[in-house]
């Protein structure tokens, strides 16, 4: 079939050739060279270039008649073609739309055959081979002639304008004369215009658009002629070229500063985004520039298409790169100031956009900004390394002493914390770097590394490089919270495994605030009788040697020797009439690491505790002194029995007066030393060791040890707020010391009266004499004693009482409700309220 | 059946010469005949176009 199919066509062939030829020339020869160029012809395979749809090409067909003004032609048109396309059947022809695409063409290639003289006017109908765009006929003049016209005639494609025949000439004359003034204004090429654009989107000046810093942008120079049209397409297209110009300025000044150590990694990183975004856009410029110079292929040799590239084309293409390089040109602008963590702060700012485009772009960038911040953090976290050299981080070290390194060593820059790194994430960073820093230097401990690597592991990242990244701030957070878990308990655990914290503790409040009441009371008696000198002629010494001997015989030698170690005798700088009593002092040794936890000002508000319950003690001490001299006894007795009248009288009523006023004061400094032991130091005790075991890191521990000395220094009216009390304290214990030396000296005064009046029993035999005359003597004086006596302890009775009452009034005014049971146990019976309501 | 594919094609090429005047294309009807025969056969639309132009150019440059 195939043979005769190709002989069927050959034959048609022929028979074509034969029509075609014009009729003089009718020779052999011609029509077989004819014969063998019309068979080269058809195996050249040409394609139309449009789709194969009968009924579009009958409608442009159509649009083209009516364009022409033949109106009823196009009808006529309409109609036979319905007809023919409803033909089918055996007879009928197949390929329709083949014939209808014949006609037209060669319709086409006749009219524009016909009007070949007339330049402008053919351009008006469409070509099929354009596939229904206008074109124009100018010969070799292409450019951007064409294409303003293009866009007047674009009415064409879509629905016409109906254009009556007559004014047609009207028409074509109307524009041949538009043309001619187009060319008159345009001296430049479009194409040269596009090249000259695309230059200055590389920052580069062209032919015709140059860089004029006094607009500060590319603009077309004044003097050449284009439409007004054309340099506003321009300048807008060049608006690109600006922007890169900022952008690349800023990256370039940033490189060359690199040396001065001015910009900083995240800086770097930034820069390096930007250029890797730029290459970017080179690429797409490359291409950009590669097309400008091809045309558009096409088959027919009459009909010429322009450059593939016009200005209208480039500013569809530079619609997403504008953006883009709007975006960085912001970018760069907010950031050309800042630094660090405060420039990643800023750029974060800015990815908070709805645009999904703006979103992509911003999140790449950032990553890889973000990069050296987090790999800083990673590496503080887990390693306790602050690896910043340009200042960057919201972490600041200073080399300190290693005592203060957990208070001052480290602290947050709030300036560099970028916004999305909250407040408390950032001081749980703070606290773990610290922490890793503070096992390594303080504890000596190695340990915090395996809690590291757990803690990396527990997370899924990594504790090598690169592990994050921006965007995964809760993957950062997870990892921080995880180490800071690990490594608070570790430490936790050294300090109190290693360094046995508690014990300490409880070493302290066992001799510092006197706990162990034997210890006291044997240091009491061996370093009473020393302390009565003048400060200045007391050597420590000799105070350590009575310490260690108190030490030793008391049960604090059963405890711990490295406590004991600690503990020793300090003298407080003293002036010249102070005595030992106001010097003498305890001080507990504390070595690195716990001399974070008892630092100076701490020790120093023990040493404020130590004082007054040292006083406190030796007032009671004083008054068990007396106790013991007061005691009945035979001397006294026999006293009492041998006396008489007057003399016996006052002997009782003065010694009345002296075990009642004893009786007052004991109650007092019982009471006294009974709420200090119970309601201060054991209350304050047990809330502090309940919270050493909720502690979780070293901030706790630092804040329940703060909490503890505070509230024992409210309480035992040392502070601030309680001056005025602690002074009344103080004096109502001088009152009672000297109440002590008194009731000393009366009891010591009937002792030598005694023993004066004894040798009378003893040596009667000898001096008898004597005794007479000494009895009277004796009576006389014993009535002196106990008048000077009596008076005395009257006076300090009143001052007594006096200042007491004025204690206990100003009790209740305190605010401190602990204070209150103090009044309720010294007034239990409400004796001294109802003492003052009857005055 | 002959009768009515005859018909079919006489009517069909009346109407395509028709179209051809209307059109403008100076094809007569015998060479509208032949070419449409042509199309059927299967040859490209765009090649006989090609002829049609070119054939009647190509005699003035033959001696």
């Amino acid at each position: 079939m195939e043979v005769s199919d190709q002989q069927t066509i050959i034959d048609l062939v022929k028979e074509l050739v034969l029509r075609l030829l014009p009729p003089h020339s009718n020779t052999k020869s011609n029509s077989n060279q004819s014969l063998k160029y019309a068979m080269r012809i058809l195996s050249s395979r040409m394609t139309p270039s449009i789709s194969i749809d009968d009924s579009a090409i009958a409608e442009s067909i159509k649009r083209q008649l009516v364009n022409e003004g033949k109106s009823s032609d196009a009808l006529n048109f309409a109609d036979l073609f319905t007809k023919f396309s409803s033909k089918s059947g055996p007879g009928s022809i197949k390929n329709k739309w083949a014939v209808i695409y014949l006609l037209k063409v060669v319709s086409e290639d006749r009219r524009n055959e016909k009007k070949s003289d007339s330049r402008v006017s053919s351009g008006f109908f469409a070509s099929t081979v354009n596939g229904g765009l206008p074109n124009l006929l100018i010969g070799d003049e292409n450019g951007d002639l064409r294409k303003t016209l293009d866009y007047k005639s674009r009415g064409n494609g879509g629905g016409g304008v109906l254009l009556v025949s007559k004014i047609l000439n009207v028409r074509e004359s109307a524009i041949s004369e538009y043309v001619n003034l187009v060319k008159e204004e345009n001296e430049v090429f479009e194409g040269v215009l596009v090249r000259d654009v695309l230059y200055a989107c590389q920052g580069i000046d062209g032919k015709y658009v140059k860089f004029d810093k006094v607009l500060d942008g590319y603009v077309l120079g004044e003097s050449i002629k284009v439409t007004r049209a054309t340099r506003i397409m321009v300048r807008k297209l060049c608006e690109l070229g600006w922007l890169f110009r900022k952008v690349k300025g800023y990256i370039s000044e940033s490189m060359d500063q690199f040396p001065s150590k001015d910009v900083g990694t995240i800086g770097q990183a930034f820069c390096a985004a930007l250029q890797d975004e730029l290459s970017e856009y080179y690429k797409l410029l490359a291409v950009l520039e590669a097309q400008s110079i091809n045309p558009i292929p096409l088959v027919s040799e009459k009909v010429h298409s322009g450059n593939y590239l016009s200005l209208r084309r480039l500013s569809v293409w530079f619609a997403e790169p504008m953006a883009k390089m709007r975006l960085m040109a912001v970018l760069v602008d907010s950031c050309k100031v800042l630094r660090g963590g405060e420039m990643a702060g800023a750029i974060h700012v800015h990815a908070q956009h709805g645009d999904p485009l703006v979103q992509e772009f911003m999140r790449r960038l950032l990553r890889r900004i973000c990069s050296p911040l987090f790999e800083m953090v990673r590496s503080w976290v887990l390693e306790g390394e602050l690896d910043d050299i340009f200042a960057e981080f919201f972490v600041l070290g200073q080399p300190v002493k290693a005592e203060s390194l957990w208070r001052e060593g480290y602290r947050l820059h709030d300036g560099m914390l970028p916004s999305f790194i909250s407040q408390s994430l950032a001081q749980r960073i703070l606290r773990t770097g610290k922490s890793i820093n503070f096992l390594r230097v303080c504890c000596e401990d190695q340990g915090w590394a395996d809690a590291a690597l757990e803690a990396a592991a527990a997370v899924g990242t990594t504790t090598r490089r690169g592990g994050l990244g921006y965007g995964e701030t809760d993957a950062l957070e997870a990892l921080v919270v995880e180490a800071a878990k690990r490594i608070d308990k570790h430490l936790i655990d050294v300090m109190y495994d290693r360094y046995k914290f508690k014990d300490h503790c409880l070493a302290i409040k066992r001799y510092l605030l006197l706990g162990q009441g034997d210890f006291v009371q044997y240091l009491m008696d061996n370093v009473g009788q020393e302390l009565s000198e003048p400060a200045n002629t007391i050597s420590s010494f000799k105070l350590a040697g009575l310490l260690e001997s108190s030490i030793r015989s008391s049960n604090a030698q059963y405890d711990d020797s490295d406590m004991l170690d600690r503990l020793r005798v300090k003298m407080m700088p003293h002036g010249t009439g102070d005595r030992g009593w106001d010097v003498f002092s305890l001080d507990y040794d504390s070595r690195v690491p716990l001399n974070t936890v008892f630092t100076e000002s701490v020790m120093g508000r023990y040493l404020r505790i130590f004082n007054f319950l040292w006083k406190l003690r030796r007032v009671e001490h004083a008054l068990i002194g007396v106790w013991k001299t007061m005691k009945p006894n035979r001397i006294t007795s026999h006293f009492l029995t041998k006396q008489e009248g007057v003399v016996k009288l006052q002997f009782i009523s003065t010694l009345r007066r002296c075990q009642v006023l004893w009786n007052e004061m004991n109650h007092f400094v019982t009471n006294l030393q009974y709420y200090i032991m119970f309601e201060v130091l054991e209350v304050s005790w047990a809330d502090f060791v309940d919270e050493m075991e909720a502690a979780k890191d070293l901030d706790d521990l630092l804040a329940a040890h703060e909490k503890y000395l505070h509230s024992i220094l409210e309480k035992s009216l040392l502070g601030e707020r309680s001056q005025i009390l602690s002074k009344a304290l103080f004096a109502l214990f001088d009152l009672i010391l000297k109440f002590r030396t008194h009731a000393d000296r009366l009891y010591e005064g009937v002792h030598e009266l005694q023993r004066a009046a004894q040798p009378s029993l003893s040596s009667r035999g000898k001096t008898k004499s004597k005794t007479w005359v000494g009895r009277k003597a004796l009576t006389q004086r014993a009535g002196e004693l106990l008048q000077n006596m009596g008076n005395d302890l009257n006076a300090i009775a009143k001052e007594y009482s006096s200042s007491l009452e004025g204690f206990i009034a100003q009790l209740p005014l305190q605010q401190h409700v602990d204070l209150k049971f103090l009044l309720f146990r010294l007034d239990f019976t409400e004796f001294y309220s109802r003492l003052r309501l009857n005055k | 059946m002959d009768l009515e594919a005859a018909r079919t094609a006489k009517e069909s090429l009346d109407l395509a010469f028709h179209m051809s005047n209307i059109l403008d294309t100076g094809l007569d009807r015998h060479t509208l005949s032949v070419l449409i025969a042509l199309c059927d056969q299967g040859v490209n639309p765009e090649v006989l176009v090609g002829l049609v132009k070119e054939l009647p150019k190509e005699l003035p440059a033959l001696p």
